[in-house]
């Protein structure tokens, strides 16, 4: 884990920033699989293909983008142009991966939007929204695999903190309307300090 | 109407506070619908476009806004989640200084919870945003077991859900 810090001009010869942004272009086009295709095939670009980061560091960039706001594939498009060539490598890195889908998806958007308001499409929608309501539990359980882990390795006030800050954030947020921000902030807050207190009760455990 | 500034400012903030591409979701749908901008039944549109469309779920938002704003709303969902993931860069220094500490850990995962806690009233409004029914009920179980075997592309997923809603409701 040494050297986070993103340091610029990485690989032997710095590509020129057309060829470059041709590449990104390539990997916004190729992009239809959804987000772990994607990441997929940046990996092979990035870490095979051209050898512009090594396997470890490529690793470690997705993980830090766990942590920063905002889209994870964006940030790690960011991290890795950033790495490549500087500035110019985040500018071209982003354009040439959102251009592609973030137009296509603004196309679809409106020709659904030109047909929403018929019969047939509004009862084929009363299907499609209790099933983006079962893709959106698998990915809550999916979000909360992670912590869920990590709190149970660390023993039972962990794990009782764990489940105690979801439901206390599903009911404040939907029966006592609170506002979502404040609820973020404030587990965020309180996850903060029992972790800080867990580390000075254990100082001797070894880092991970 | 809408105000674009405070629709953007409203984009931006949800992007900044949130990780991944859908944690944004529970707070946009907080207020957006309560400022009666927008309904349970654009962010179900919105999602299943996202999901359909190429490149990062997370651009599900670029769609959200051209629902509510048209074009102009969906440049600034595009402004509003391109600016938040540079700050990568100064969490990749953090990072480098204080990215073990267990306090900023510990902040991180009570971020992740909270989100997938605000995600519940979320989820129950989508699956009953036409008042309860054993169908939708039925198509949601469906749903995620389908989700579950990985194997389904989810325009097919989407496409039988929309076949169901022909046929159920």
């Amino acid at each position: 884990m040494a050297d986070a810090e993103p340091t610029a001009m990485r690989p032997v010869q710095p590509p020129a920033g057309l060829q470059l942004l041709w590449i990104w272009l390539g990997l916004g086009v190729q992009s239809f699989g959804g987000g772990t295709a994607t990441l997929f095939l940046i990996r092979r670009a990035v870490v095979e293909r051209h050898g512009w980061l090594s396997e470890a560091e490529f690793t470690r960039d997705w993980a830090l983008c766990q942590a920063a706001p905002g889209i994870n594939l964006i940030c790690l498009t960011v991290l890795v142009g950033y790495r490549v060539r500087g500035a110019l490598g985040i500018v071209v890195a982003m354009i040439g991966l959102l251009l592609p889908s973030v137009t296509i998806t603004a196309l679809l958007t409106g020709m659904y939007a030109s047909i929403r308001d018929l019969d047939m499409v509004q009862s084929a929608l009363r299907g499609v929204v209790p099933a983006t309501a079962g893709l959106g539990l698998l990915l809550s359980v999916q979000m909360l695999r992670p912590p869920l882990t990590d709190s149970c390795r660390e023993g039972r006030a962990s794990l009782i903190l764990t489940i105690a800050l979801v439901i206390a954030t599903a009911l404040l947020v939907g029966v006592a309307r609170m506002p979502v921000i404040v609820a973020l902030l404030g587990a965020g807050m309180i996850a903060a300090i029992a972790g800080w207190r867990r580390a000075r009760l254990r100082p001797a455990e070894p880092q991970p | 109407m809408i105000e674009p500034f405070s629709f953007f400012w409203l984009l931006l903030r949800a992007s900044l506070l949130s990780t991944g591409g859908t944690g944004n979701l529970p707070l946009l749908h907080q207020e957006l619908t309560a400022q009666g901008l927008a309904d349970d039944r654009q962010f179900a549109e919105a999602l299943a476009i996202g999901q359909i469309s190429p490149g990062p779920s997370g651009l599900w938002v670029i769609s959200l806004g051209f629902l509510i704003d048209g074009p102009r709303g969906a440049l600034l969902a595009l402004v509003a989640i391109a600016l938040p993931p540079l700050l990568v860069l100064v969490v990749a220094q953090l990072y480098r200084r204080a990215g073990d500490h267990p306090a900023m850990q510990g902040f991180v995962r009570g971020m992740m919870l909270a989100v997938v806690g605000a995600f519940v009233p979320v989820l129950i409004n989508l699956l009953w945003s036409n008042g309860p029914s054993a169908a939708a009920f039925l198509i949601a179980l469906v749903s995620v077991g389908i989700g579950m075997t990985r194997r389904v592309p989810i325009i097919v997923h989407l496409g039988l859900a929309a076949l169901a809603g022909i046929m159920l409701m």
